[in-house]
């Protein structure tokens, strides 16, 4: 046989398998300890992506047992939609099938690798088939079914299969959708930082709305681990809509992808179909700048006026791509998550707004939690993620780290030797990167790339969490002085009264004009509770004055305004100063005299008030409170003031992208007077951005 | 020269105390307790006593924070405690009264050592001992071994009379923690002078020497720093049988620490260093010349030892020119020996050739 065929005819031989084995260090397999969390991993996100498509809360039970030798049988079960007894192959049996693979938003994975992976890991280390249970509602039975990968020609193969009804192990009810998966594979078990048990509680901490459960048994049965995270929320992220791709984000290839694949005749319309931040305005100028006739037809385009394309795509102002692409978890939830995971005594949040880099929409959130179990000595824990997912390796080369380590976090009250490093302490940071276009170091998808836009935002809401933290630090010193005081004069002076009295067999000494000694403050102390019977959280707020003098003041607290949360069983009355913030102005207060004002909040939760900030008017320090900025208050008022004018103009804005759509629908079909007649109709509410849509 | 105090005096200065704390009270002011600066900056030599004291600074805690003012209800506390021991003639050890001060309420102890301090205080605001409250220290005393006769109360009241070279076994005579007049007395002596000497190795190896007898002296185990009670002692066979007090201990920057807490007083006691320091007491070796002198085997100084030296440089205790020379031949040559190490040349050339020669400088000779 001639070499060059004998070459050809073995190349063709190169099968899947070998793909496999030799790219199994960035598909997650590289180590025996890290091929089981790689497996946990691809099921449990297959699991809450298939559960958030069909807006199902997701129960997700994941069971380790130890075989002989380096084997394990890892079984997972969700209560997802199921998977069609026609799909089954096809979702276990292809690589690179992945529907999502074209689409930009944010997903979990962005690979079809995924379970196929798992499955074809099984059969290559264990000789093992994949045990699939798959119920989906409309069928009154589920498919019992054993899975292969035939590595020659990429596909799966069935065997067994059968139906039944599926009855639940635990509960033994018939299930009524879901999927169970069960397969053996080489693999070790460890606990620690990098293990399956990190994985799911990190998993659990930016999924709020799953319900996680792991178990883990050694060859004879007994536990070796076992733990369970409960949904702390009924609310599913939010659908993400697709987006086209922007400009500044498309390579030469996809560009030239999509002009050959273009179904539009004229290039203007293969602008502004294809992409997202594209006006009229826009694609005629991108046209200019790369020196192309508006009418040529998309598929006739060569490389070189691609390039030209590309080149303009920078020169041409352009509009940003739509955020609506990207799923938050939102602040309120991670520190949900957090305390759900972390017993801790602070905990502070901050989702910011979207960002876009380079074509690509972006988010950052950032949660912070102090004190509690956690511990003081050696580096805080930092948990990354990228789109909900948890990055478990490479942490030193990952952006996000490197966004945390750049913040003097000294200033904010934690250990920073040399400002250098991850910081000390007993605390936690959270890190999630959304995004439609996650970078990555590598294939192995562990490490977030270098991206300045995207440090810059991690680190303002670093800085954001780190106030938080500072205010949070200085209130528990001051109250552990006031605690301090309030011990010494109630309890350990009266005692040195009596004993010494005693001692000498003298009269008791008047203590009061002592204490005002002592104190010599006023003293400001805040109790948060909930009220069972009314589903009111409570806070009570008492003012000591103990000095030689009156006092008058008013209090402000900070309390959670918003949307179905309302103050009440506040006898005291009070007036709101801001959005989030109710005075009461306070009797005069004698010297040696106290005062408490109390109120609920009704429409929370139990546990999700646990902090109120409170401020005073009036003269000398309140331990225990802050003065308030009556600039800041001032501005804060006349911004609250602006927002609601504008409120009242948001009507008609809001028509704007609608009409945009149906403006560009009519220009695709030639109608262009009735564009402008809808342009001066509105004319007044437009602002300069959105002029450029309509011209 | 006696010290002690009657039953009453101590109750009264205990009374002192709570007194301080109530007039200040009557007066709508907040408690105190004044007591002198204890840090190395109020410690001066006193030249009348020949010994360290605390200076004249004064520092008034009072009860302004929760800190200081647990301290004045702990020292309440033991006023108490202390004036019904001494009602009912009963002694107790600081951990005894730390245990018992679990029942104090908020005056409780957190740890022993805050309990030891607050006791000390105590001594330091009263000019008491802390015999004088009944408080005993955990620390055994001494051992003495020589031809000395001491009479001790037994536990019955009764007066024993003890020679310690003919009625004491190998391990010498035990000194009790409370070395005054009512509990022991110093009854006959025939000896030329007193060494006391700080391991247990060497005391052990003079006394099977038969040193004692042969040098007409009284061996002294210090057992490291030596406590108040063996102190005390040596300072009264100083003061009353009129003996020479040498100080037998290794060649290390530590050692010339005890020598200065026996000579001088240590500065956790500097308030009664004029009944416990024996200013006559003499440092006989081991010396850094004596490491050269005897080709002694010798150790590295570690970090920690010439940081002791640097600091003893500057010690008031220790600023004669005779210590000043051996402290900086000491940090020159590098070297420390242990005494011990006269072993070098046989189990008998301590006593044969080392000690002789030294007490000979001394115009010692037997």
């Amino acid at each position: 046989m001639d070499p060059a065929e004998r070459l050809a005819s073995k190349q063709k031989q190169i099968s899947i398998s070998e793909f496999f084995e030799k790219n199994k260090h960035f598909l997650g397999f590289d180590t025996l300890q890290r091929s089981i969390i790689t497996a946990v991993k691809e099921a449990v996100d297959n699991s809450l992506d298939a559960c958030e498509e069909s807006r199902i809360l997701p129960e997700i039970r994941v069971e380790i047992q130890r075989l002989k030798g380096d084997r394990l049988r890892l079984i997972t079960q969700d209560n997802g939609p199921g998977i069609p007894r026609e799909d089954i192959e096809n979702v276990f049996g292809k690589f690179l099938l992945g529907s999502r693979f074209h689409a930009i938003r944010q997903t979990r994975g962005q690979q079809g690798i995924g379970i196929t992976g798992v499955v074809m890991y099984g059969q290559l280390t264990a000789g093992s088939k994949t045990k699939v249970i798959s119920k989906i509602s409309r069928d009154s039975s589920a498919v019992f079914v054993e899975l292969g990968i035939d590595t020659r020609r990429n596909k799966a193969t069935k065997s067994g299969e059968s139906r039944d009804i599926w009855l639940d192990e635990k509960t033994s009810e018939p299930v009524p959708h879901g999927l169970k998966i069960e397969t053996e594979m080489r693999a070790k078990y460890q606990r620690g930082r990098q293990s399956v048990h990190q994985y799911l509680r990190m998993t659990s901490i930016v999924n709020p709305h799953a319900s996680i459960s792991l178990i883990v048994r050694d060859r004879d049965g007994s536990t070796i681990e076992e733990d369970e995270w409960q949904r702390t929320t009924d609310r599913l992220p939010r659908v993400v809509s697709e987006i086209k791709p922007h400009p500044h984000g498309i390579q030469l290839g996809s560009l030239q992808r999509m002009l050959r694949e273009a179904e539009e005749r004229k290039m203007t319309s293969f602008l502004r179909h294809n992409f997202s931040g594209v006006s009229m305005r826009a694609a005629r100028e991108i046209l200019a700048e790369a020196g192309l006739d508006e009418g040529r037809s998309p598929k006739r385009i060569s490389g070189d006026d691609a390039q030209g394309m590309i080149n303009a795509f920078r020169k041409v102002k352009l509009l940003s791509p739509p955020t609506d692409c990207l799923s938050p978890i939102e602040d309120l939830l991670i520190k949900k998550g957090l305390s759900k995971a972390i017993d801790s005594r602070f905990a502070s949040t901050i989702t910011r707004n979207p960002k876009v880099t380079q074509g690509n929409p972006f988010q950052i959130e950032v949660g912070l939690v102090f004190g509690g179990d956690l511990s003081a000595d050696g580096p805080i824990e930092v948990l990354r993620f990228a789109n909900r997912v948890p990055l478990m390796y490479q942490q030193g080369g990952c952006l996000l780290t490197k966004a945390l380590e750049a913040v003097d976090w000294k200033r904010y009250g934690l250990d920073h030797p040399g400002g250098k490093g991850i910081p000390k302490g007993p605390a936690a940071v959270l890190i999630h990167l959304a995004s439609t276009n996650v970078q990555f170091t590598s294939e192995a998808k562990e490490a977030v790339s270098d991206n300045e836009e995207v440090f810059e935002e991690i680190r303002l809401a670093m800085l954001e969490v780190g106030r938080g933290l500072k205010g949070h630090l200085k209130k528990s010193s001051q109250r552990k002085k006031a605690r301090e005081k309030f011990e010494l004069i109630n309890i350990i002076l009266p005692e040195i009264s009596k004993k010494s009295s005693e001692i000498l067999s003298r009269d008791e000494p008047d203590l009061a004009p002592i204490i005002t000694r002592i104190m010599d403050a006023v003293f400001c102390e805040e109790e948060m509770g909930w009220d069972d019977e009314k589903g009111l959280a409570t806070c009570s707020i008492t003012i000591y004055n103990y000095t030689a003098r009156a006092r008058a003041y008013t209090i402000l607290a900070k309390w959670p305004e918003g949307d179905g949360t309302a103050i009440s069983d506040n006898p005291l009355g009070g007036a709101k100063q801001a959005k989030g913030l109710w005075a009461w102005r306070l009797d005069t207060l004698n010297p040696g005299t106290a005062t408490t004002i109390h109120f609920g909040v009704s429409g929370l939760r139990k546990g999700e008030w646990s902090d109120a900030e409170i401020f005073y008017r009036g003269n000398g320090e309140v331990i225990g409170a802050s003065k308030i900025d009556e600039k800041l208050l001032e501005e804060l008022r006349k911004s609250e003031a602006l927002e609601a004018a504008e409120a009242e103009l948001e009507q008609p804005k809001e028509t704007i992208p609608q009409l945009k759509e149906r403006a560009e629908d009519s220009e695709a079909s030639q109608a262009r007077p009735l564009v402008e007649g809808q342009t001066s109709l509105f004319g007044d509410f437009t602002t300069k951005d959105e002029m450029e849509v309509d011209e | 020269m006696d010290r002690q105090k009657t039953k009453e005096e101590v109750i009264d200065a205990l009374h002192g105390v709570a007194s301080e704390m109530h007039d200040k009270m009557m007066k709508g002011n907040p408690p105190t307790m004044t007591l002198p600066v204890r840090s190395k900056s109020n410690i001066g030599f006193d030249k009348k006593l020949g010994v360290y004291k605390y200076g004249k600074k004064k520092t008034v805690r009072d009860a302004t924070s929760l800190g200081s003012a647990r301290q004045l209800l702990r020292a309440l506390h033991i006023s108490e405690f202390v004036e019904g021991m001494i009602s009912d003639g009963k002694t107790s050890t600081l951990r005894e009264m730390y245990y018992i001060s679990e029942g104090w309420g908020h005056g409780k102890f957190s740890s022993q050592n805050e309990s030891n301090g607050v006791s000390e205080d105590l001594e330091i605001v009263t000019k008491c001992l802390r015999e004088d409250f009944g408080l005993r220290p955990e620390e055994d005393g001494a051992r003495i071994i020589g031809n000395v006769t001491f009479e001790e109360r037994n536990r019955r009241g009764d007066w024993m009379r003890i020679n310690c070279r003919d009625d004491v076994g190998d391990s010498g005579y035990g000194v009790p923690y409370n070395v005054e007049s009512e509990k022991l007395r110093m009854v006959e002596e025939d000896i030329d002078f007193v060494m006391a000497i700080e391991t247990g190795g060497m005391f052990d190896r003079l006394v099977e020497n038969g040193f004692d007898e042969e040098a007409r002296c009284a061996l002294v185990h210090l057992k490291g720093q030596p406590a108040r009670s063996t102190r005390r002692i040596m300072r009264r066979m100083s003061d009353e049988w009129n003996k020479p007090i040498l100080v037998f201990a290794d060649c290390d920057p530590w050692s010339f620490r005890i020598y200065a807490s026996i000579a001088y007083g240590a500065i956790k006691t500097a308030h009664i260093s004029e009944y416990l320091a024996t200013k006559e007491a003499t440092y006989l070796g081991i010396t850094a010349d004596d490491i050269l002198a005897y080709d002694l085997p010798s150790d590295d100084l570690t970090k920690q030892d010439l940081n002791a030296l640097e600091a003893e440089l500057s010690d008031p205790r220790f600023a004669t020119g005779w210590w000043q020379e051996q402290i900086q031949l000491m940090q020159e040559i590098g070297k420390k020996a242990e005494q011990q190490s006269l072993a070098k040349y046989g189990l008998d050339f301590v006593t044969d050739t080392y000690l002789p020669e030294k007490l000979a400088t001394m115009g010692i000779t037997y």
